[in-house]
């Protein structure tokens, strides 16, 4: 075992939060911004159909799964910064698993 | 018997046979797997398996035709069922994960230190997972149905039976593969007749690509017929009912216990999110096709058959009429159907389409099949967690600690034939469609466990006495807003399905005011929130963080 200083433990959180923040914002402005906004947005057309439209059906849920893997990447990334190693995550997670 | 029937028929009963000899064969390799470490599903065939579990006969059979009938407004199922998932990604699993109790009662008991929390939690699991199978049962209904050409009631008696020996016939534990399996077929279903209808309308087989003028085309007749544009935003309801049912959707999504519970199957934080990101992909590609599965249909509906004489109208229709989701009445006595004298039950749309279509017997058999599918594994999931919040955390954590694993066990399976009985029972009239029944479930989920778990994980200030008052106080508001809204007294014409936007924001007040004028949980709680901030290599203990570098404690 080996102390973290607090600095960095804070650092850590810090980054993760921010990633989820953007995230989620980008998840709703897509979805209830441009709902917020629909009838601002079907003048425009995109692939054959009003903006808004398209956005409820396809470009809402595209940018969702984007969004997701954009941030298991990204988190990824912060996890090895801070040197984390996920096969040492997966012998201590497994061995704390409450059973029954 | 014709042979449209036997073809479906056979088609049915083959999935069942593979569904039921994985089950065989992952048992038997469990149990030899049982003493060796569990190394957890890869997040890919994780997410995989949360698609099967996730998308029901709501998804598969209902969403399409709401889309079909609502037009834009029938999207806030597609956004809300999807962009759950990235609440539940960002805000719940992972830190559930680390917590390491994975049913919500479990949870909900252990981080408040409290029984009359945990009694709570089961039972509202209990009351929400009930909704939802309704909805289930009477999906399953809409296909034997129109299987054996009777009314949906009758496939519905069928469906609970069949339900209810699949789930109690054990092997549901560990179902990944099960699902996995389902996943694959309600996915090849759904999307085989779009992409003929897609070459049939417009020569592409790309139906995400080419849908959007066939909007456009259905938006052109609509106003030449003197109805609103199919594309038209907030002509079926008020923009307020589809904010609030977007919201309560989402919100509903990642609280749903049976959908927590998948995040189990894996191994540490990361997989977490690794398993949601695969999981929506994968839930995706159905619910970016079933637009173009409303737009294809709706559009062969009004050029095809609306315009056809009386008397020459195509076969489907006679059988879907029996079933009773299908009516056509010549009202000006013209002699020609016309396409407002077509009232399409939502239920049948994405059943109906290839025949619709005329896509041939084997595509209806696999849509049947797929249909099938979807049901089974929903619902499956549903009965365990049914009879894991009775057997688990009421029996067992409340009743009798002491009991043996055979008496937990006879007490799961009891839960099992209880609700799906009456369950049952209830679906044979079913009070709503299905994608509205399974809108209800979704509210009471929000309504009920979104604040206290959110609040849970991230505000270690929060208490057993807020929890407690945030679900109780959450849960009436729900269900009182819903029975108001069915009996038309609303709020800023909220309908009855977008209970949750009032049901979640009672539900935080109540827990943080209640929190804050109690006294605050006790040390080690508040710890272990802090905890879940960090991977698992990382440990908070005393104020202070240690990682975890192998070299002992």
């Amino acid at each position: 075992m080996k102390k973290v200083d607090k600095e960095v433990a804070d650092a850590y959180f810090r980054t993760r939060t921010t990633l989820i923040v953007i995230f989620l914002s980008i998840g709703f402005l897509v979805s209830f911004g441009v709902v917020a906004f629909a009838e601002f947005f079907s003048q425009f057309k995109f692939l054959g159909v009003e903006f808004h439209y398209y956005m409820g059906s396809q470009g809402a849920v595209v940018i969702f799964i984007l969004c997701l893997f954009l941030n298991a990447v990204l988190s990824d990334n912060v996890d090895k910064k801070y040197g984390i190693d996920d096969d040492a995550n997966a012998s201590i997670s497994s061995g704390k698993t409450v059973d029954h | 018997m014709d042979a449209q029937t036997l073809v479906s028929l056979g088609l049915i009963l083959a999935t069942f046979a593979l569904y039921i000899g994985i089950s065989i064969f992952n048992r038997a390799k469990q149990t030899s797997d049982f003493y060796v470490a569990s190394r957890g599903i890869p997040p890919f065939w994780n997410g995989m398996a949360i698609g099967g579990d996730w998308m029901s006969a709501a998804s598969f059979i209902g969403m399409a035709g709401t889309v079909l009938a609502l037009g834009y407004d029938g999207l806030a199922y597609i956004m809300g069922w999807t962009g759950g998932y990235l609440l539940l990604t960002f805000l719940l699993a992972p830190q559930l994960r680390k917590y390491g109790r994975f049913t919500v009662p479990e949870f909900i008991g252990d981080r408040f230190d409290s029984n009359p929390a945990r009694l709570i939690a089961a039972i509202a699991t209990v009351i929400i997972s009930f909704t939802y199978i309704i909805g289930q049962l009477s999906g399953s209904g809409v296909v034997i149905g129109r299987l054996f050409s009777i009314p949906a009631m009758y496939g519905t008696m069928i469906g609970v039976v069949i339900i209810a020996i699949y789930a109690t016939l054990g092997g549901m534990k560990g179902v990944t593969w099960t699902q996995v399996a389902q996943y694959i077929i309600l996915i090849v279903a759904y999307i085989i007749p779009i992409v003929f209808m897609s070459l049939q309308v417009s020569g592409n087989p790309l139906p995400w690509l080419t849908y959007g003028n066939v909007v456009d085309e259905i938006g052109a007749i609509d106003q030449e017929l003197g109805l609103s544009e199919y594309f038209a935003p907030f002509a079926e309801s008020d923009k307020s009912q589809f904010i609030a049912l977007l919201f309560t959707l989402m919100v509903g999504t990642s609280a749903l216990p049976h959908v927590i519970v998948r995040f189990y199957t894996v191994t540490t934080m990361k997989a977490a999110r690794w398993s949601g990101a695969w999981a929506l992909l994968f839930i995706g590609f159905l619910y970016l096709s079933a637009p173009a599965y409303a737009a294809f249909s709706r559009f062969i509906l009004m050029t095809q058959v609306a315009g056809q004489p009386m008397d020459e109208l195509p076969g489907w229709t006679d059988s879907w009429i029996n079933t009773g989701l299908l009516e056509i009445a010549d009202q000006d006595g013209d002699g020609v159907l016309d396409w407002t004298e077509i009232a399409v039950g939502n239920d049948m749309v994405v059943m109906a389409t290839p025949e619709i279509a005329n896509l041939g017997m084997f595509v209806i058999g696999l849509v049947a099949a797929g249909a099938m599918a979807a049901a089974l594994s929903t619902a499956g999931g549903l009965l365990i967690t049914i009879s894991s919040s009775f057997a688990h955390d009421i029996y067992y954590r409340l009743m009798n600690p002491k009991a043996t694993d055979q008496r937990r066990l006879n007490a799961g399976r009891i839960a099992i034939v209880l609700s799906t009985v009456v369950a049952g029972l209830v679906a044979l009239d079913p009070p709503g469609v299905i994608t509205q029944i399974v809108a209800w479930a979704f509210a009471l989920a929000g309504g009920t466990f979104f604040p206290v778990l959110f609040l849970g994980v991230w505000w270690k200030r929060m208490n057993s006495k807020g929890a407690v008052a945030g679900m109780l106080v959450g849960l009436a508001s729900t269900l009182c807003y819903i029975f108001l809204a069915m009996n038309d007294i609303m709020l800023f014409g909220i309908q009855d399905t977008g209970a949750g936007v009032i049901g979640v924001p009672i539900n935080f007040l109540a827990c943080v005011i209640v929190s804050l004028v109690t006294a605050p949980p006790a040390q080690h709680l508040q710890d272990d929130v802090i905890d879940l901030r960090y991977p698992e290599q990382m440990t908070y203990k005393d104020g202070e963080v240690w990682m975890n570098d192998g070299t002992g404690k």
